[in-house]
């Protein structure tokens, strides 16, 4: 059976939600920094009650450096049963935001803001203006950088290694030279020499 | 620039005028694992709750970033540990519709989703309902609710081959079809069921004890429901029907008939039977998805681009080996794009943002892990009651803290 998978591209996307397939999972918007406020409060008095997720994605080689995606739900905040509930709509509000600048906090439109915008702050380092206690919330208070950027290290910042105890610091094997004796550059000097003969 | 974080308040006491400053957890046996919160209090009343959460904080999403596509399953399921087929399915759920195949997974795995999907709704809510009763002094429910748990992992280990992290269910399909005799096993299952349910209810739910310390407790209305972000049992509680598997149904929950619970009152007595309905309508759920389970058929996906072929074919066919091959070494890519998957976990609703840019690896995972969002609102139903009852309240909101820190 043959695949519908698209075959390898070519490098890689650099804003993939510029190319997205056709999914109907929600209605998509996306606004700049200097309207995202105003749209924010305009969907929330259209109806959008539910702040479901505030997130962020670093976009290293982009400008704008990051997304945040917003995701709204249209809940009517009162009883309701599963048919008045129906099947509610989803907006998903994308806005470009660069290396160092600030947002508005929506704190006071959404309360559940709160820790979302601390845990974006924390792993982007990115500042909401007006937020009432912006502090770090799954990291340590100390720690340096934003973990989920792009450019921080999968395995943590460099660390000096802790003391082993001084049989383990065993020195038989001299870093770079195999046990052939053969270094690397006279390998490559020696595959390049038979190359050209 | 750079904005420094300021450090967390003083853990011990510093007085301000009238009140105090105490840290309740994070090593205190009723906060569920490693939640510390800081209690602005006046004698026993609470008058400031401001949880400090991760404790747990593993780098679920970073890690999962270095991954294939395959293997983030491994991590990404370590998040909700009590649910972990829940994580497991979004995430296939959200892949496959990247790749474009969500029309073509199997019926029979479909069902099997849906089975696992039940069947760990109602162990995690066995934890919750024992953890519970252990919160308010009531031992005994435990054992009783830990005893059905079991039967639930033991067939779990049988379908996925592990207890607590089966990996059982993959991006299009499933890991493997069902086990001999694990029909057996759930029929007995399903025919135990409605009495220890008896058993249960009889044990809590008219215990005048068992009342006194949650009616009336830690009322949600649905206005503060909303806008804190509550989802699942606790939305249901305060009056809003709203059920993912409803009102965006996916892997086929249209097709069954089971009804949605809530109640009005928004209490932690509310949240109690909200839950406990819930079990009963998770089985009715299984029950059907067992009468659609007689039929064989395929339980993965027929795309040797991201399905492993069958071990049988390798040694005869060379595109069955080489497809082996490049799956197992450098696993499968997801076109380019975004896209945000929600389900109905234990908990309420649990989404992933998933943005793939056409590599082998996810670029970005996003969760939306409910527990989060519901344990914010703990600092909405704090303050004004005794320091006692705010055990009542964690446990009410049935956070996993796997998921909250991630």
């Amino acid at each position: 059976m043959p695949s519908t998978q698209t075959p390898p591209i070519a490098g890689v996307a650099i804003d993939p939600p510029s190319l997205r397939p056709s999914i109907d999972d929600a209605f998509i918007e996306r606004v700049e920094p200097g309207q995202l406020r105003a749209r924010l409060e305009a969907l929330k008095n259209d109806g959008y009650t539910m702040l479901l997720d505030l997130g962020a994605v670093d976009y290293l080689q982009r400008k704008p450096r990051f997304d945040l995606v917003y995701h709204l739900l249209k809940l009517a905040a009162r009883k309701a049963t599963v048919a008045e509930v129906g099947t509610p709509a989803r907006l998903r509000l994308l806005c470009g935001v660069d290396e160092g600048e600030r947002v508005p906090t929506v704190m006071d439109l959404w309360v559940s803001a709160d820790w979302a915008e601390r845990e974006v702050y924390d792993l982007f380092g990115i500042v909401f203006d007006g937020h009432a206690d912006l502090r770090r919330i799954q990291m340590p208070h100390d720690w340096e950088g934003h973990p989920l950027r792009k450019d921080y290290p999968m395995r943590g910042p460099a660390r000096e290694r802790a003391p082993r105890p001084s049989f383990a610091n065993k020195t038989n094997v001299v870093a770079g030279t195999p046990p052939s004796g053969r270094t690397l550059e006279a390998l490559q000097e020696e595959i390049k020499r038979a190359r050209e003969s | 620039m750079t904005v420094y974080a300021k450090p967390l308040s003083p853990d011990i006491v510093s007085q301000t005028g009238n009140t105090m400053v105490l840290s309740m957890g994070p090593q205190h046996p009723s906060t569920h694992g490693v939640l510390q919160i800081m209690l602005e209090i006046e004698g026993e009343n609470v008058v400031k709750a401001e949880p400090e959460i991760g404790y747990l904080h593993t780098g679920i999403e970073k890690t999962a970033e270095g991954l294939f596509w395959t293997q983030a399953q491994t991590v990404i399921e370590r998040m909700d540990y009590l649910a972990p087929s829940s994580n497991a399915l979004c995430y296939a759920l959200g892949v496959e519709k990247l790749l474009g195949i969500t029309d073509r997974i199997p019926e029979r795995a479909q069902i099997i989703r849906v089975l696992s999907m039940e069947l760990t709704r109602i162990a995690s809510h066995c934890v919750w309902l024992g953890t519970h009763g252990i919160d308010l002094g009531a031992l005994s429910i435990f054992f009783y609710t830990f005893d059905l748990r079991e039967n639930i992992l033991d067939l779990q280990e049988s379908s996925g081959g592990a207890r607590m992290h089966p990996n059982y269910l993959r991006v299009g399909g499933l890991n493997g079809d069902l086990p001999e005799g694990y029909l057996v096993n759930l029929d007995a299952l399903i025919e135990k069921f409605p009495g220890r349910m008896r058993e249960l209810r009889g044990l809590l739910q008219a215990n005048p004890i068992f009342q006194d310390r949650t009616i009336d407790l830690g009322v949600l209305t649905p206005q503060e429901a909303i806008s804190w972000g509550v989802t699942g049992p606790s939305l249901r509680a305060s009056g809003i029907a709203y059920d993912v598997r409803r009102a965006f149904p996916y892997t086929g929950y249209e097709n069954y008939d089971f009804d949605v619970p809530t109640r009005d009152e928004g209490d932690a007595y509310a949240r109690f039977l909200v839950r406990l309905d819930e079990m009963e309508e998770s089985m009715r759920i299984v029950e059907q998805a067992r009468r659609r389970l007689e039929t064989p058929g395929p339980v993965m996906i027929d795309d040797p681009k991201v399905a492993l072929p069958p071990k049988e074919t390798i040694a005869l066919s060379m595109e069955a080996l080489i497809h082996h091959f490049k799956l197992v070494s450098e696993g499968f890519r997801v076109p380019p794009g975004d896209v945000y998957q929600a389900i109905e976990s234990p908990r309420g609703e649990l989404g992933y943002y998933i943005v793939s840019n056409g590599e082998n690896r996810p670029y970005r995972i996003r969760t939306r892990p409910p527990s989060l969002y519901n344990l914010q609102a703990l600092k909405g139903i704090a303050p004004g009651n005794l320091i006692a009852d705010l055990v009542v309240m964690i446990g009410s909101l049935d956070p996993v803290f796997g998921e909250v820190d991630r």
